[in-house]
Protein backbone atom coordinates (compact mmCIF):
# COMPACT_ATOMS: atom_id res chain seq x y z
CA UNK A 1 0.00 0.00 0.00
CA UNK A 2 1.34 3.43 -0.99
CA UNK A 3 2.08 5.95 1.97
CA UNK A 4 -0.65 8.07 0.60
CA UNK A 5 -3.54 6.34 0.79
CA UNK A 6 -2.55 4.64 4.10
CA UNK A 7 -4.69 5.08 7.09
CA UNK A 8 -2.03 5.89 10.08
CA UNK A 9 0.08 8.57 8.00
CA UNK A 10 -0.50 12.01 10.01
CA UNK A 11 0.69 13.50 6.81
CA UNK A 12 -1.73 11.81 4.12
CA UNK A 13 -3.85 14.36 2.03
CA UNK A 14 -7.48 13.98 2.49
CA UNK A 15 -10.27 15.02 -0.09
CA UNK A 16 -12.51 17.31 1.43
CA UNK A 17 -15.37 14.82 -0.16
CA UNK A 18 -13.60 11.77 1.58
CA UNK A 19 -13.42 13.98 5.56
CA UNK A 20 -16.85 15.06 4.77
CA UNK A 21 -18.38 11.69 4.33
CA UNK A 22 -16.53 10.28 7.00
CA UNK A 23 -17.81 12.94 9.46
CA UNK A 24 -21.02 12.85 8.75
CA UNK A 25 -21.46 9.00 8.58
CA UNK A 26 -19.71 9.42 12.12
CA UNK A 27 -22.75 11.75 13.39
CA UNK A 28 -25.45 9.47 11.71
CA UNK A 29 -23.89 6.23 13.22
CA UNK A 30 -24.60 8.29 16.67
CA UNK A 31 -27.88 9.13 15.66
CA UNK A 32 -29.11 6.02 14.84
CA UNK A 33 -27.36 3.99 18.22
CA UNK A 34 -29.24 6.52 20.42
CA UNK A 35 -32.63 6.03 18.10
CA UNK A 36 -32.09 2.43 18.24
CA UNK A 37 -31.32 2.70 22.61
CA UNK A 38 -34.19 5.01 23.12
CA UNK A 39 -36.88 3.37 20.72
CA UNK A 40 -36.36 -0.36 21.96
CA UNK A 41 -36.28 0.23 25.68
CA UNK A 42 -32.99 -0.47 26.47
CA UNK A 43 -32.70 3.01 28.27
CA UNK A 44 -35.70 4.65 30.22
CA UNK A 45 -37.00 7.59 29.28
CA UNK A 46 -35.96 9.28 32.07
CA UNK A 47 -32.22 9.26 31.34
CA UNK A 48 -31.99 9.25 27.67
CA UNK A 49 -34.66 10.54 26.02
CA UNK A 50 -35.16 9.55 22.69
CA UNK A 51 -34.39 11.95 19.08
CA UNK A 52 -37.71 12.67 17.96
CA UNK A 53 -39.05 13.77 21.50
CA UNK A 54 -36.09 15.99 21.29
CA UNK A 55 -37.00 16.94 18.19
CA UNK A 56 -40.59 17.28 19.73
CA UNK A 57 -39.14 19.65 22.52
CA UNK A 58 -37.01 21.39 20.17
CA UNK A 59 -40.36 22.38 18.21
CA UNK A 60 -42.12 23.44 21.15
CA UNK A 61 -39.46 25.71 22.23
CA UNK A 62 -39.27 27.36 19.22
CA UNK A 63 -42.91 28.00 18.85
CA UNK A 64 -45.49 27.42 21.87
CA UNK A 65 -48.62 28.09 19.85
CA UNK A 66 -50.39 27.66 23.08
CA UNK A 67 -49.03 30.57 24.77
CA UNK A 68 -47.88 32.18 21.46
CA UNK A 69 -44.34 32.53 22.32
CA UNK A 70 -40.84 31.54 21.73
CA UNK A 71 -38.99 30.74 24.46
CA UNK A 72 -35.83 29.63 22.79
CA UNK A 73 -35.74 33.17 21.06
CA UNK A 74 -36.20 34.89 23.94
CA UNK A 75 -33.70 32.96 25.85
CA UNK A 76 -30.98 32.97 22.79
CA UNK A 77 -31.68 36.32 22.66
CA UNK A 78 -30.52 37.04 26.59
CA UNK A 79 -27.58 34.66 26.44
CA UNK A 80 -26.12 36.14 23.28
CA UNK A 81 -26.08 39.44 24.63
CA UNK A 82 -24.81 38.66 27.89
CA UNK A 83 -22.18 36.85 26.18
CA UNK A 84 -21.78 39.54 23.68
CA UNK A 85 -21.37 42.31 26.58
CA UNK A 86 -18.61 39.76 28.68
CA UNK A 87 -17.18 39.88 24.82
CA UNK A 88 -16.74 43.02 24.84
CA UNK A 89 -15.43 43.47 27.93
CA UNK A 90 -12.33 40.50 27.62
CA UNK A 91 -11.55 42.23 24.59
CA UNK A 92 -11.10 45.75 25.92
CA UNK A 93 -9.45 44.75 28.94
CA UNK A 94 -7.77 41.54 27.91
CA UNK A 95 -6.04 42.64 25.25
CA UNK A 96 -4.19 45.79 26.07
CA UNK A 97 -3.30 43.84 29.78
CA UNK A 98 -1.73 40.53 27.47
CA UNK A 99 0.01 42.80 24.89
CA UNK A 100 1.79 45.08 28.10
CA UNK A 101 2.26 41.39 29.64
CA UNK A 102 3.86 40.33 26.08
CA UNK A 103 5.74 43.61 25.39
CA UNK A 104 7.63 44.30 28.74
CA UNK A 105 9.09 41.23 30.62
CA UNK A 106 9.16 43.26 33.65
CA UNK A 107 5.36 43.76 33.49
CA UNK A 108 4.34 40.29 32.83
CA UNK A 109 6.94 39.28 35.76
CA UNK A 110 4.67 41.32 37.45
CA UNK A 111 1.24 39.98 36.46
CA UNK A 112 1.70 36.34 35.58
CA UNK A 113 1.32 35.49 39.14
CA UNK A 114 -1.72 37.18 39.04
CA UNK A 115 -3.42 35.91 36.17
CA UNK A 116 -1.65 32.84 35.25
CA UNK A 117 -2.42 30.58 38.04
CA UNK A 118 -6.87 31.26 37.81
CA UNK A 119 -6.01 29.89 34.12
CA UNK A 120 -6.45 26.14 36.56
CA UNK A 121 -8.63 27.95 39.24
CA UNK A 122 -12.06 26.76 39.77
CA UNK A 123 -14.48 29.05 38.28
CA UNK A 124 -17.38 27.82 39.05
CA UNK A 125 -16.71 27.72 42.76
CA UNK A 126 -16.53 31.75 41.90
CA UNK A 127 -19.99 32.29 41.54
CA UNK A 128 -20.72 32.26 44.86
CA UNK A 129 -18.41 34.87 45.51
CA UNK A 130 -19.21 36.88 42.51
CA UNK A 131 -23.10 36.98 43.86
CA UNK A 132 -21.89 38.20 46.97
CA UNK A 133 -19.75 40.86 45.56
CA UNK A 134 -21.98 41.98 42.54
CA UNK A 135 -25.32 40.71 43.91
CA UNK A 136 -27.74 38.49 41.49
CA UNK A 137 -28.73 41.14 38.62
CA UNK A 138 -27.24 41.43 35.24
CA UNK A 139 -23.85 42.44 36.39
CA UNK A 140 -23.03 39.63 38.25
CA UNK A 141 -23.57 37.00 35.28
CA UNK A 142 -21.05 39.38 33.16
CA UNK A 143 -18.80 39.95 35.15
CA UNK A 144 -18.85 35.91 35.42
CA UNK A 145 -18.28 35.40 31.99
CA UNK A 146 -15.83 37.77 32.03
CA UNK A 147 -13.81 36.51 34.79
CA UNK A 148 -14.19 32.72 33.66
CA UNK A 149 -12.69 33.96 30.22
CA UNK A 150 -10.10 36.87 30.69
CA UNK A 151 -7.70 34.17 32.25
CA UNK A 152 -7.63 32.76 29.17
CA UNK A 153 -7.28 35.49 27.11
CA UNK A 154 -4.29 37.38 28.51
CA UNK A 155 -1.60 34.68 28.79
CA UNK A 156 -2.87 33.28 24.94
CA UNK A 157 -2.51 37.33 23.93
CA UNK A 158 0.61 37.63 26.16
CA UNK A 159 2.10 34.23 24.07
CA UNK A 160 1.04 35.95 20.86
CA UNK A 161 3.06 38.98 21.45
CA UNK A 162 6.01 36.38 21.96
CA UNK A 163 6.15 34.81 19.42
CA UNK A 164 6.73 37.12 17.09
CA UNK A 165 10.38 36.25 15.83
CA UNK A 166 13.14 38.71 17.76
CA UNK A 167 14.25 39.85 14.29
CA UNK A 168 11.55 42.11 13.46
CA UNK A 169 12.01 43.72 16.43
CA UNK A 170 16.57 43.85 15.85
CA UNK A 171 15.33 44.65 12.22
CA UNK A 172 13.09 48.15 12.90
CA UNK A 173 15.33 49.36 15.33
CA UNK A 174 17.98 49.42 13.08
CA UNK A 175 15.91 51.18 10.69
CA UNK A 176 15.40 54.13 14.04
CA UNK A 177 12.20 52.84 15.42
CA UNK A 178 11.58 53.67 19.48
CA UNK A 179 10.83 50.36 21.22
CA UNK A 180 7.47 51.55 21.59
CA UNK A 181 7.63 51.94 17.64
CA UNK A 182 8.65 48.43 17.61
CA UNK A 183 5.50 47.00 19.80
CA UNK A 184 3.21 48.97 17.59
CA UNK A 185 4.49 48.73 14.19
CA UNK A 186 6.29 45.69 13.97
CA UNK A 187 5.47 43.28 16.62
CA UNK A 188 1.96 43.77 17.07
CA UNK A 189 0.61 43.36 13.70
CA UNK A 190 2.41 40.12 13.14
CA UNK A 191 0.68 38.70 16.79
CA UNK A 192 -2.36 39.65 15.51
CA UNK A 193 -3.67 36.56 13.88
CA UNK A 194 -2.77 34.38 17.06
CA UNK A 195 -4.20 37.14 19.16
CA UNK A 196 -7.13 36.33 17.29
CA UNK A 197 -7.07 32.86 17.94
CA UNK A 198 -6.96 33.46 21.40
CA UNK A 199 -10.47 35.66 20.92
CA UNK A 200 -11.81 32.65 19.03
CA UNK A 201 -10.60 30.55 22.71
CA UNK A 202 -12.18 32.85 24.76
CA UNK A 203 -15.23 33.01 23.15
CA UNK A 204 -15.62 29.40 23.25
CA UNK A 205 -15.10 29.25 26.65
CA UNK A 206 -17.94 32.01 27.43
CA UNK A 207 -20.54 29.56 25.55
CA UNK A 208 -18.88 26.31 28.08
CA UNK A 209 -19.99 28.82 31.15
CA UNK A 210 -22.75 30.20 29.73
CA UNK A 211 -24.99 27.90 31.57
CA UNK A 212 -22.87 28.32 35.24
CA UNK A 213 -23.67 32.20 34.93
CA UNK A 214 -27.46 32.00 34.24
CA UNK A 215 -27.40 29.48 37.44
CA UNK A 216 -28.64 32.12 39.42
CA UNK A 217 -31.54 34.07 39.46
CA UNK A 218 -32.17 34.39 35.84
CA UNK A 219 -35.27 34.60 34.01
CA UNK A 220 -34.17 34.53 30.78
CA UNK A 221 -31.46 32.55 29.40
CA UNK A 222 -30.60 29.46 27.55
CA UNK A 223 -28.71 28.29 30.55
CA UNK A 224 -31.49 28.95 32.61
CA UNK A 225 -33.92 27.44 30.27
CA UNK A 226 -31.47 23.86 30.74
CA UNK A 227 -32.07 24.45 34.33
CA UNK A 228 -35.71 25.36 34.25
CA UNK A 229 -36.67 22.06 32.12
CA UNK A 230 -34.31 19.95 34.82
CA UNK A 231 -36.62 20.82 37.19
CA UNK A 232 -39.26 19.75 35.70
CA UNK A 233 -37.29 16.34 34.86
CA UNK A 234 -38.08 16.90 31.30
CA UNK A 235 -34.78 15.68 29.65
CA UNK A 236 -35.69 16.38 25.86
CA UNK A 237 -35.71 20.09 26.95
CA UNK A 238 -32.41 19.98 28.41
CA UNK A 239 -31.01 17.92 25.74
CA UNK A 240 -32.52 20.00 23.04
CA UNK A 241 -31.17 23.19 24.93
CA UNK A 242 -27.61 21.65 25.27
CA UNK A 243 -27.68 21.51 21.36
CA UNK A 244 -28.91 24.99 20.77
CA UNK A 245 -25.52 26.30 23.02
CA UNK A 246 -23.84 23.69 20.93
CA UNK A 247 -25.12 25.18 17.43
CA UNK A 248 -24.10 28.83 18.81
CA UNK A 249 -20.73 28.19 19.87
CA UNK A 250 -20.06 26.17 17.09
CA UNK A 251 -21.50 29.06 14.17
CA UNK A 252 -19.43 31.91 16.15
CA UNK A 253 -16.89 29.62 16.04
CA UNK A 254 -16.75 29.53 12.40
CA UNK A 255 -17.61 32.83 11.71
CA UNK A 256 -15.26 34.35 13.95
CA UNK A 257 -12.61 32.23 12.09
CA UNK A 258 -13.82 33.34 8.65
CA UNK A 259 -13.73 36.48 9.42
CA UNK A 260 -9.93 35.88 10.98
CA UNK A 261 -9.17 34.80 7.61
CA UNK A 262 -10.64 37.99 5.69
CA UNK A 263 -8.72 40.01 8.41
CA UNK A 264 -5.14 38.29 8.17
CA UNK A 265 -5.05 36.90 4.63
CA UNK A 266 -1.16 36.96 4.86
CA UNK A 267 -1.29 34.52 7.54
CA UNK A 268 -2.22 31.36 5.91
CA UNK A 269 0.16 32.02 3.15
CA UNK A 270 3.49 32.35 5.05
CA UNK B 1 29.50 71.48 1.26
CA UNK B 2 29.52 69.55 -2.16
CA UNK B 3 27.05 66.78 -2.62
CA UNK B 4 30.75 64.08 -1.98
CA UNK B 5 31.03 65.82 1.40
CA UNK B 6 27.63 64.94 2.22
CA UNK B 7 27.94 61.28 1.73
CA UNK B 8 31.43 61.55 3.23
CA UNK B 9 31.86 59.10 6.10
CA UNK B 10 34.70 57.34 8.22
CA UNK B 11 33.70 54.11 10.52
CA UNK B 12 36.63 53.47 12.93
CA UNK B 13 36.89 50.17 15.62
CA UNK B 14 39.54 51.13 18.43
CA UNK B 15 40.52 47.73 19.94
CA UNK B 16 37.21 46.12 19.58
CA UNK B 17 37.19 42.99 22.60
CA UNK B 18 33.98 40.64 22.56
CA UNK B 19 33.25 38.36 25.11
CA UNK B 20 30.18 36.28 25.55
CA UNK B 21 28.92 34.74 28.41
CA UNK B 22 29.62 30.79 27.96
CA UNK B 23 26.35 28.85 26.87
CA UNK B 24 26.87 26.25 30.66
CA UNK B 25 26.69 29.59 32.21
CA UNK B 26 31.02 29.23 33.49
CA UNK B 27 32.62 32.29 32.57
CA UNK B 28 33.18 34.13 29.17
CA UNK B 29 34.34 33.27 25.91
CA UNK B 30 36.43 36.21 24.18
CA UNK B 31 35.18 36.18 20.51
CA UNK B 32 37.15 39.20 18.87
CA UNK B 33 40.35 39.92 20.59
CA UNK B 34 41.26 43.58 20.09
CA UNK B 35 40.66 44.66 16.44
CA UNK B 36 41.47 48.16 15.30
CA UNK B 37 40.08 49.30 11.42
CA UNK B 38 39.75 52.37 9.80
CA UNK B 39 37.13 52.09 6.95
CA UNK B 40 36.24 55.32 4.65
CA UNK B 41 33.85 55.97 1.83
CA UNK B 42 33.83 55.08 -1.18
CA UNK B 43 34.24 51.13 -1.26
CA UNK B 44 32.98 47.83 -0.73
CA UNK B 45 34.79 46.43 1.58
CA UNK B 46 34.73 42.42 2.11
CA UNK B 47 34.80 40.82 6.39
CA UNK B 48 35.59 37.41 5.29
CA UNK B 49 36.55 34.87 8.07
CA UNK B 50 35.18 30.92 9.24
CA UNK B 51 31.73 30.51 9.92
CA UNK B 52 31.27 31.32 13.57
CA UNK B 53 34.34 33.37 13.66
CA UNK B 54 32.51 36.60 15.20
CA UNK B 55 31.65 38.46 11.66
CA UNK B 56 28.44 39.23 12.68
CA UNK B 57 29.23 40.31 15.86
CA UNK B 58 31.79 42.92 14.60
CA UNK B 59 29.46 43.82 11.58
CA UNK B 60 26.33 44.24 14.44
CA UNK B 61 28.85 46.39 16.17
CA UNK B 62 29.33 49.06 13.28
CA UNK B 63 25.57 49.81 12.74
CA UNK B 64 24.68 49.99 16.64
CA UNK B 65 22.27 46.65 16.35
CA UNK B 66 22.89 45.59 19.93
CA UNK B 67 22.14 42.20 21.06
CA UNK B 68 20.08 41.77 24.04
CA UNK B 69 21.21 41.05 27.57
CA UNK B 70 25.19 41.16 26.67
CA UNK B 71 27.37 44.20 26.79
CA UNK B 72 28.51 45.33 23.22
CA UNK B 73 31.48 45.57 22.69
CA UNK B 74 33.20 44.55 25.68
CA UNK B 75 35.94 46.87 25.17
CA UNK B 76 36.81 49.09 22.56
CA UNK B 77 34.90 51.65 20.76
CA UNK B 78 32.96 52.52 17.67
CA UNK B 79 33.10 55.74 15.57
CA UNK B 80 31.32 57.13 12.82
CA UNK B 81 32.92 60.25 11.58
CA UNK B 82 34.88 60.20 14.96
CA UNK B 83 31.95 60.31 17.17
CA UNK B 84 31.45 56.98 19.38
CA UNK B 85 28.44 55.10 18.33
CA UNK B 86 26.79 53.59 20.94
CA UNK B 87 23.14 52.75 19.57
CA UNK B 88 21.40 52.43 16.13
CA UNK B 89 22.78 55.61 13.80
CA UNK B 90 20.75 57.23 11.28
CA UNK B 91 23.92 56.61 8.43
CA UNK B 92 23.94 53.19 8.97
CA UNK B 93 21.39 50.51 7.93
CA UNK B 94 21.67 46.63 7.45
CA UNK B 95 20.57 43.55 5.48
CA UNK B 96 20.17 40.95 6.98
CA UNK B 97 20.69 36.97 5.58
CA UNK B 98 16.92 36.28 6.66
CA UNK B 99 16.09 39.32 4.87
CA UNK B 100 13.98 40.26 7.96
CA UNK B 101 10.74 41.27 5.39
CA UNK B 102 7.55 41.51 7.05
CA UNK B 103 4.73 38.76 5.77
CA UNK B 104 2.01 41.11 6.60
CA UNK B 105 3.16 43.81 4.34
CA UNK B 106 3.13 44.06 0.53
CA UNK B 107 6.66 45.01 -1.52
CA UNK B 108 5.83 48.33 -1.17
CA UNK B 109 4.89 48.24 1.87
CA UNK B 110 7.84 46.48 3.44
CA UNK B 111 9.91 49.06 1.59
CA UNK B 112 8.14 52.29 2.54
CA UNK B 113 7.90 50.83 6.37
CA UNK B 114 11.13 52.77 6.95
CA UNK B 115 8.91 56.53 6.35
CA UNK B 116 6.21 54.78 8.68
CA UNK B 117 8.89 55.98 11.64
CA UNK B 118 8.75 59.19 13.28
CA UNK B 119 12.39 59.80 13.26
CA UNK B 120 12.08 59.45 8.87
CA UNK B 121 8.79 61.19 8.83
CA UNK B 122 10.44 64.14 10.40
CA UNK B 123 13.40 64.23 7.99
CA UNK B 124 11.73 63.18 4.84
CA UNK B 125 8.82 64.77 3.81
CA UNK B 126 5.56 62.53 2.46
CA UNK B 127 5.94 63.35 -1.41
CA UNK B 128 9.21 62.99 -1.40
CA UNK B 129 9.47 59.37 0.47
CA UNK B 130 6.90 58.34 -2.24
CA UNK B 131 8.81 58.54 -4.61
CA UNK B 132 11.61 57.55 -3.18
CA UNK B 133 10.08 53.80 -2.74
CA UNK B 134 8.70 53.91 -6.19
CA UNK B 135 11.97 54.38 -7.82
CA UNK B 136 14.08 52.36 -5.76
CA UNK B 137 11.38 49.63 -6.42
CA UNK B 138 12.04 49.98 -9.84
CA UNK B 139 15.48 49.69 -9.30
CA UNK B 140 15.87 46.73 -7.88
CA UNK B 141 13.73 45.28 -10.55
CA UNK B 142 10.61 45.14 -8.60
CA UNK B 143 8.29 47.21 -10.64
CA UNK B 144 5.76 44.62 -11.41
CA UNK B 145 5.51 43.03 -7.51
CA UNK B 146 4.73 46.29 -5.65
CA UNK B 147 1.46 44.95 -4.70
CA UNK B 148 2.86 41.02 -3.81
CA UNK B 149 3.90 39.51 -0.28
CA UNK B 150 6.47 38.50 0.54
CA UNK B 151 5.69 35.00 0.66
CA UNK B 152 4.78 34.82 -3.22
CA UNK B 153 8.37 35.81 -3.61
CA UNK B 154 11.40 34.09 -4.55
CA UNK B 155 14.80 33.95 -1.68
CA UNK B 156 16.57 36.52 -4.94
CA UNK B 157 13.10 38.86 -4.78
CA UNK B 158 12.67 38.90 -1.00
CA UNK B 159 16.71 40.02 -1.27
CA UNK B 160 15.99 42.99 -3.55
CA UNK B 161 12.88 44.08 -1.52
CA UNK B 162 15.57 44.18 1.99
CA UNK B 163 17.72 46.01 -0.13
CA UNK B 164 15.59 48.38 -1.38
CA UNK B 165 14.12 49.07 2.15
CA UNK B 166 17.64 49.73 3.25
CA UNK B 167 18.80 51.92 0.25
CA UNK B 168 15.09 54.58 0.39
CA UNK B 169 17.16 55.24 3.56
CA UNK B 170 20.34 56.77 1.39
CA UNK B 171 22.51 55.08 4.05
CA UNK B 172 26.22 56.36 3.82
CA UNK B 173 27.01 53.15 5.56
CA UNK B 174 25.29 49.79 4.43
CA UNK B 175 25.92 46.62 6.73
CA UNK B 176 25.30 43.38 4.63
CA UNK B 177 25.59 40.10 6.48
CA UNK B 178 25.84 37.37 3.99
CA UNK B 179 23.02 38.60 2.79
CA UNK B 180 23.11 36.11 -0.46
CA UNK B 181 24.55 33.13 1.35
CA UNK B 182 21.18 31.28 1.28
CA UNK B 183 20.88 32.15 -2.41
CA UNK B 184 21.35 29.66 -5.29
CA UNK B 185 24.77 30.46 -7.67
CA UNK B 186 22.54 31.74 -10.62
CA UNK B 187 20.46 34.14 -8.46
CA UNK B 188 23.43 35.20 -6.04
CA UNK B 189 25.40 36.08 -8.85
CA UNK B 190 22.59 38.14 -10.31
CA UNK B 191 22.49 39.84 -6.78
CA UNK B 192 26.12 40.75 -6.85
CA UNK B 193 25.63 42.27 -10.16
CA UNK B 194 22.73 44.91 -9.09
CA UNK B 195 24.69 45.32 -5.74
CA UNK B 196 26.96 46.84 -8.09
CA UNK B 197 24.60 48.76 -10.09
CA UNK B 198 23.21 50.24 -6.97
CA UNK B 199 26.47 51.24 -5.32
CA UNK B 200 27.55 53.03 -8.79
CA UNK B 201 24.75 55.11 -8.77
CA UNK B 202 24.87 56.07 -5.20
CA UNK B 203 28.63 55.17 -3.84
CA UNK B 204 28.78 54.71 -0.07
CA UNK B 205 30.74 52.57 2.23
CA UNK B 206 29.35 48.95 2.40
CA UNK B 207 30.56 46.66 4.91
CA UNK B 208 30.04 42.93 3.13
CA UNK B 209 30.27 40.08 5.12
CA UNK B 210 30.72 36.52 3.64
CA UNK B 211 32.18 33.36 3.50
CA UNK B 212 32.67 32.32 -0.40
CA UNK B 213 35.86 33.57 -1.25
CA UNK B 214 34.42 34.16 -4.72
CA UNK B 215 32.30 36.83 -3.81
CA UNK B 216 35.00 38.79 -1.78
CA UNK B 217 37.10 39.02 -5.04
CA UNK B 218 33.71 39.80 -7.39
CA UNK B 219 32.91 42.69 -5.13
CA UNK B 220 35.42 43.81 -3.09
CA UNK B 221 37.55 47.10 -3.00
CA UNK B 222 39.25 45.58 -0.05
CA UNK B 223 39.41 42.38 1.54
CA UNK B 224 40.00 41.47 5.52
CA UNK B 225 40.30 38.37 6.23
CA UNK B 226 39.44 37.24 9.73
CA UNK B 227 41.38 34.87 12.36
CA UNK B 228 39.29 32.56 14.59
CA UNK B 229 38.62 31.71 17.99
CA UNK B 230 38.93 34.63 19.07
CA UNK B 231 38.89 36.87 16.14
CA UNK B 232 41.59 38.86 14.60
CA UNK B 233 42.50 40.90 11.11
CA UNK B 234 44.58 38.22 9.74
CA UNK B 235 44.70 39.53 6.23
CA UNK B 236 43.75 43.39 5.12
CA UNK B 237 43.83 43.93 1.06
CA UNK B 238 43.13 45.56 -1.87
CA UNK B 239 41.95 44.63 -5.51
CA UNK B 240 42.11 47.27 -7.67
CA UNK B 241 40.58 45.75 -10.54
CA UNK B 242 37.36 47.72 -11.65
CA UNK B 243 34.09 46.41 -11.28
CA UNK B 244 32.30 44.25 -13.18
CA UNK B 245 35.23 42.20 -12.98
CA UNK B 246 34.92 39.37 -15.90
CA UNK B 247 35.01 36.01 -15.67
CA UNK B 248 38.66 36.42 -17.47
CA UNK B 249 40.41 38.31 -14.69
CA UNK B 250 38.93 35.85 -12.06
CA UNK B 251 40.87 33.24 -13.73
CA UNK B 252 43.92 35.99 -14.06
CA UNK B 253 47.07 34.78 -12.26
CA UNK B 254 46.42 38.03 -9.93
CA UNK B 255 43.21 36.23 -9.06
CA UNK B 256 44.50 33.10 -8.83
CA UNK B 257 46.89 33.77 -6.43
CA UNK B 258 44.51 36.18 -3.80
CA UNK B 259 42.45 33.40 -4.19
CA UNK B 260 45.39 31.06 -2.92
CA UNK B 261 46.58 33.95 -0.47
CA UNK B 262 42.74 33.90 1.04
CA UNK B 263 42.14 30.09 1.35
CA UNK B 264 45.82 29.52 3.18
CA UNK B 265 44.75 32.39 5.79
CA UNK B 266 41.70 30.66 6.57
CA UNK B 267 43.41 27.09 6.19
CA UNK B 268 46.12 28.49 8.53
CA UNK B 269 43.71 29.29 10.65
CA UNK B 270 41.23 25.45 11.53
CA UNK B 271 44.79 23.73 11.43
CA UNK B 272 46.66 26.27 14.23
CA UNK B 273 43.71 27.63 16.20
CA UNK B 274 44.10 30.69 18.01
CA UNK B 275 47.34 31.44 16.06
CA UNK B 276 47.03 34.75 14.58
CA UNK B 277 49.75 35.67 11.33
CA UNK B 278 49.11 39.16 10.06
CA UNK B 279 50.55 39.85 6.85
CA UNK B 280 49.21 42.92 5.13
N1 LIG C 1 24.49 36.89 21.94
C1 LIG C 1 25.43 35.92 22.06
N2 LIG C 1 25.63 35.29 23.24
C2 LIG C 1 26.58 34.34 23.35
N3 LIG C 1 27.37 33.92 22.36
C3 LIG C 1 27.21 34.50 21.15
C4 LIG C 1 26.24 35.52 20.93
N4 LIG C 1 26.31 35.90 19.63
C5 LIG C 1 27.30 35.16 19.08
N5 LIG C 1 27.84 34.32 19.97
C6 LIG C 1 28.96 33.40 19.72
O1 LIG C 1 30.03 34.15 19.20
C7 LIG C 1 30.66 33.47 18.14
C8 LIG C 1 30.67 34.32 16.90
O2 LIG C 1 29.36 34.46 16.42
P1 LIG C 1 29.01 35.25 15.08
O3 LIG C 1 29.47 36.65 15.23
O4 LIG C 1 27.56 35.07 14.80
O5 LIG C 1 29.90 34.50 14.00
P2 LIG C 1 29.82 34.51 12.40
O6 LIG C 1 28.89 35.56 11.97
O7 LIG C 1 31.22 34.75 11.96
O8 LIG C 1 29.38 33.14 11.97
C9 LIG C 1 29.92 32.16 17.95
O9 LIG C 1 30.68 31.14 18.58
C10 LIG C 1 28.61 32.38 18.66
O10 LIG C 1 28.17 31.18 19.24
MG1 LIG D 1 26.99 35.39 10.93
Amino acid sequence: MSDASSTWNPYAPLAASTARALGVGAVLTVLVLWAVLTGFDLVSPNKLPSPWQVAKAFAYLVWDGENQRSLLWNATIWSLGRVFAAGVLVVAIGIPVGVLMGASTRVNAALSPLVDPFRSAPVVALLPIMVMWFGIGEWMKILFLYAGAVVYLIPLVRDAVRAVPQAYWISARDLGATPWECIRLAVLPLAMPRIADAVIVAVSVMWTYITVAEYVNAREGLGQLIQNARRFSAMDQVFAGIIVIIAFALLSYHLMRWIKGRLYPWETRV
Amino acid sequence: MTATDATQVSLDLRDIVQEYPQRDGTGTVRVIDGISLHLERPGIVMLLGPSGCGKSTLLHMMGGVRPIGTKTPTQGEVLIDGVPCHGAHDDVVMVFQRYANRPDLSVRENVAFPFRLKCWRERVPKAEAEQRVDAMIDAVGLGGHRNHLPSQLSGGQNQRVALARALVLRPRILLMDEPFGALDAQTRAEMQTLLVQLYEQNPCLIVFVTHDVTEALTLGDRVLVMSTAPAKIADDFAILEPRPRSSAWQRSTEAVRLEERILDQLHAKSSRRGSVTVSI
